[in-house]
């Protein structure tokens, strides 16, 4: 029997070895090939589209705009300058407008980008059946907003029109200013028809999907991380980076983890990591177009009435916000923020726990006795949970009222204001383009980012007009009495703060452009090795 | 009782637990703070002379809500337990006494529970309920019972065929009398071993709940969700997570050592070698 036992002995080992040595090859780190220039950073969440007809968020955003060019983009002024469109006229009345397309402009599978792709994106994005939340982004083009409430059910009255594949003309209801600034804009971007008709849902997941900006999707993995890469067919300079990598990481803190382990290029700051980056010199701040702020379905009992709003505005200490957030955030009671043109401090309620017990007293609570239970929703992160927490307890503490706190993942909280937005809700606006038009615009009721379910016809009336007007004393007036309005009379929503944005980024990168329209452009990054 | 007095394992880890039970419900008198108050001026501090263990990020006293989050875990721990052990003593006891098919049906679904994943079916439960002490509490009974039911039906198959239950059933006394008067005060020992070593699961199973966002909801505290809150700023102010952390496992300790010296101190058989 020695033999058999022999035998059993050297299978034993044999599986063992081969074993320890799939474990070592396994855990053994690949060794580094050729550097390959790469950028890393990370995105709050798992983008909720990249379709960008469809995308109204920034972290689609920030994806998108490294993927795709549109007509015009900004510049470091935040003004518009030419991007696939190599000039534009507008005609004397203003309200025409003829964009030139450049004859290099290519998507990634080679073929050029035409002034059709542009003419199709439009049309989908108005495209009732699309169902595209920003339509209303297009509403100044003649036709558009008939197309997409249904009241013209024919694209072909939409007034635009490729004339040729090199030309694009649009036709508007009224003269717009700032024309050339909203097709800078991700919705705006041209589509390719026989793409998205082929691949149906599935054209933006890598592969199907073609782009025509400094990138490509190279590859998706949902929820861990999105990979980009040199589009090959791009018109400008190739970027220097060989690969971008964005990872979906919910908490701030973990990316500053990974930033310091050195497995990101660039991470955002956490309140609490403030003290400790201050003045470091890969640390920077800048102003953000971006107001954070708490809506109310005016729909919803208890908050169809006005006085119980105003009362709940009014019980803010919005003072308390950049003491816990620590990064240099501005108290806001108004809506257009600082840096925005017409931007007025004064608008807006008081701090005053007073005036705010009273009207509570006056709806039928004093003192907040017999108040319903509210609850107050916010998608997760640790920065809403904070300011959530600490609204419940101001709140408390100055209306005697007790609020329960909902937080949901950020794709199922949009989803949920899409479809039934509940009393009390948190949101966040940042400007998509540099006029107080796309602030204000956002509460009129054909918006279809407006989740308040409010109505005036008086405020639509004021913001249609304001944006048509070219005399900046005007322009004042109205969107004073709009904020007024909004903020004060019928207070459809409580601003809280304007948000800044605090980096760290890799003493190595260069050429990396942020501005306060949160556009993270990642084209002319170089990386500088020491 | 002597024995409890002269067990030093005993006296120091009960007693320990008995001092944190005391600070849970003194906690109004004892606590420096409110436990909701927030303190813009005072946020992220570090222990000192006003704030004993530093405050929050909101500017709230770490300590009162240490104090106040230790009523929110001994209650889930203690309550969650003697459901537990009350259900499960019941169950496993009717179950192993009856023996035959009565035993086999129940024991199989017995086991069916036994093999879901704790956490999971937790989760799945806190899920629909709602966040809330409501839910944790139902949600942890309904996973803990089992464990108990097991141990004491196999006590009880043990005791029932002992001669002086042989005695009782002989002179015609009835099962009920049969089998609590004369089989459960037998299985008290192991009872309140069982008891002490349920509690500490009870009370860290609501700090994973809390730890991963299902637990208690602001403003209230636990010491898993103080950890949750404190974990993430572990770099920067440490303090958030180690006062949570460390009496949750001075108190996990306490309830170990007690249950084991409780065992050596109530099983008969080995207190005889």
């Amino acid at each position: 029997m020695i033999h058999r036992n022999w035998i059993k002995w050297a299978v034993t080992i044999g599986l063992i070895l081969a074993l320890a040595v799939l474990f070592v090859r396994t855990s053994a780190r690949v060794p580094p090939g050729p550097a390959e220039p790469t950028f890393r950073m990370t995105l709050s969440n798992e983008p909720p589209t990249l379709d960008w007809n469809l995308a109204t968020d920034s972290v689609s955003f920030d994806v998108l705009i490294n993927l795709m060019e549109g007509l015009t983009e900004y510049d470091e002024q935040l003004r518009p300058r030419p991007a696939v469109a190599r000039s534009w006229e507008v005609s004397p009345d203003g309200r025409t407008y003829l964009f030139h397309l450049r004859e290099d402009a290519r998507w990634s599978d080679g073929k050029p980008v035409t002034a059709g792709d542009f003419e199709y994106s439009w049309k989908r994005l108005l495209n009732p059946q699309t169902a595209a939340e920003y339509a209303y982004f297009l509403y100044d083009i003649e036709g558009a907003e008939d197309y997409n409430t249904g009241k013209a059910d024919r694209p072909d009255s939409v007034g635009v029109r490729a004339l040729d594949d090199r030309t694009l003309q649009v036709r508007l209801r009224k003269p717009i200013v700032f024309f050339p600034s909203i097709v800078t804009f991700m919705v705006t971007f041209p589509m390719r028809r026989d793409i998205v008709e082929k691949f149906g849902e599935r054209w933006t997941e890598p592969g199907p999907m073609v782009t025509d900006g400094p990138f490509v999707l190279d590859e998706w993995r949902h929820e861990y991380k999105l990979t980009l890469r040199p589009n090959p067919y791009y018109y400008g300079p190739r970027p220097a980076l060989g690969k971008v990598v964005m990872f979906v990481v919910n908490e701030t803190t973990t990316a500053l983890t990974l930033y310091e382990t050195g497995d990101l290029e660039m991470a955002t700051l956490p309140p609490e990591a403030m003290a400790t980056y201050r003045g470091k010199p890969k640390y920077f701040t800048a102003p953000l177009l971006r107001g954070y702020y708490y809506g109310f379905n005016v729909l919803k009992p208890p908050f169809t009435d006005p006085r119980i709003r105003r009362a709940f505005s009014m019980a803010i200490d919005r003072k308390e916000f950049p003491a816990i957030l620590k990064r240099g955030e501005v108290p806001a009671s108004f809506w257009l923020p600082p840096g925005m043109p017409y931007h007025n401090p004064a608008i807006g309620l008081p701090f005053d726990p007073e005036a705010a017990r009273r009207l509570l007293a006056e709806a039928g609570y004093p003192a907040g006795r017999g108040f319903p239970t509210v609850t107050a929703a916010f998608n997760t992160s640790p920065e809403n949970s904070l300011i959530a927490e600490n609204l419940q307890a101001q709140w408390k503490r100055n209306l005697g009222v007790e609020v329960l706190l909902d937080n949901q993942e950020w794709k199922v909280y949009l989803k949920r204001l899409q479809t039934d937005p509940l009393p009390l809700f948190r949101l966040g606006w940042g400007a998509d383009y540099p006029d107080p038009d796309n602030f204000l615009n956002l509460f009129t009721s054909t918006s279809g980012n407006n989740r308040t379910r409010w109505k005036n016809d008086r405020y639509d009336a004021l913001i249609r007009s304001a944006a048509a007007d070219p005399d900046s004393a005007h322009r004042q007036k109205a969107y004073d009495e709009a904020q007024r309005i909004l903020l004060e009379k019928d207070v459809v929503i409580m601003p809280l703060f304007v948000a800044t944005q605090n980096w760290v980024v890799k003493p190595y990168v260069r050429g990396l452009q942020i501005n306060a329209l949160e556009l993270l452009i990642l084209k002319n990054v170089r990386l500088e090795r020491p | 009782m002597r024995f409890l007095q002269s067990n030093p394992r005993i006296t120091i880890s009960g007693g320990f637990i008995l001092l944190v039970c005391l600070a849970a419900l003194a906690a109004p008198w004892l606590a420096p703070y409110p436990f909701d108050q927030q303190d813009t001026h005072s946020i992220l501090q570090g222990p000192g002379s006003q704030h004993w263990m530093g405050t929050d990020r909101l500017g709230r006293d770490l300590f009162s809500r240490l104090l106040y989050g230790a009523r929110m875990s001994m209650a889930v721990g203690i309550f969650t337990a003697l459901f537990a052990v009350l259900f499960g003593t019941i169950y496993g006891a009717v179950s192993g006494y009856a023996g035959g098919r009565t035993d086999n049906i129940l024991m199989r679904f017995v086991d069916l529970v036994y093999s879901l994943p704790d956490l999971l079916l937790i989760i799945l439960i806190t899920v629909t309920i709602g966040r809330g002490v409501l839910g944790i509490f139902l949600a942890l009974s309904l996973v803990s019972w089992v464990t108990v039911a097991r141990i004491i039906r196999g006590e009880v198959l043990k005791l029932r065929e002992f001669s002086y239950v042989e005695a009782a059933r002989a002179v015609g006394a009835p099962h009920h009398r049969i089998l609590f008067v004369h089989i459960l005060p037998n299985t008290l020992g192991v009872l309140i071993v069982t008891l002490t070593f349920r509690v500490p699961a009870a009370i860290l199973a609501e700090s994973t709940l809390s730890f991963i966002g299902l637990g208690i909801a602001p403003p209230f505290a636990s010491w898993g969700s103080m950890a949750n809150e404190g974990w993430s700023a572990m770099k920067f102010y440490p303090h958030l997570i180690l006062f949570p952390s460390l009496i949750l496992f001075l108190t996990m300790v306490a309830f170990n050592v007690l249950g084991d010296a409780l065992r050596d101190a109530l099983d008969p058989e080995q207190r005889m070698r």
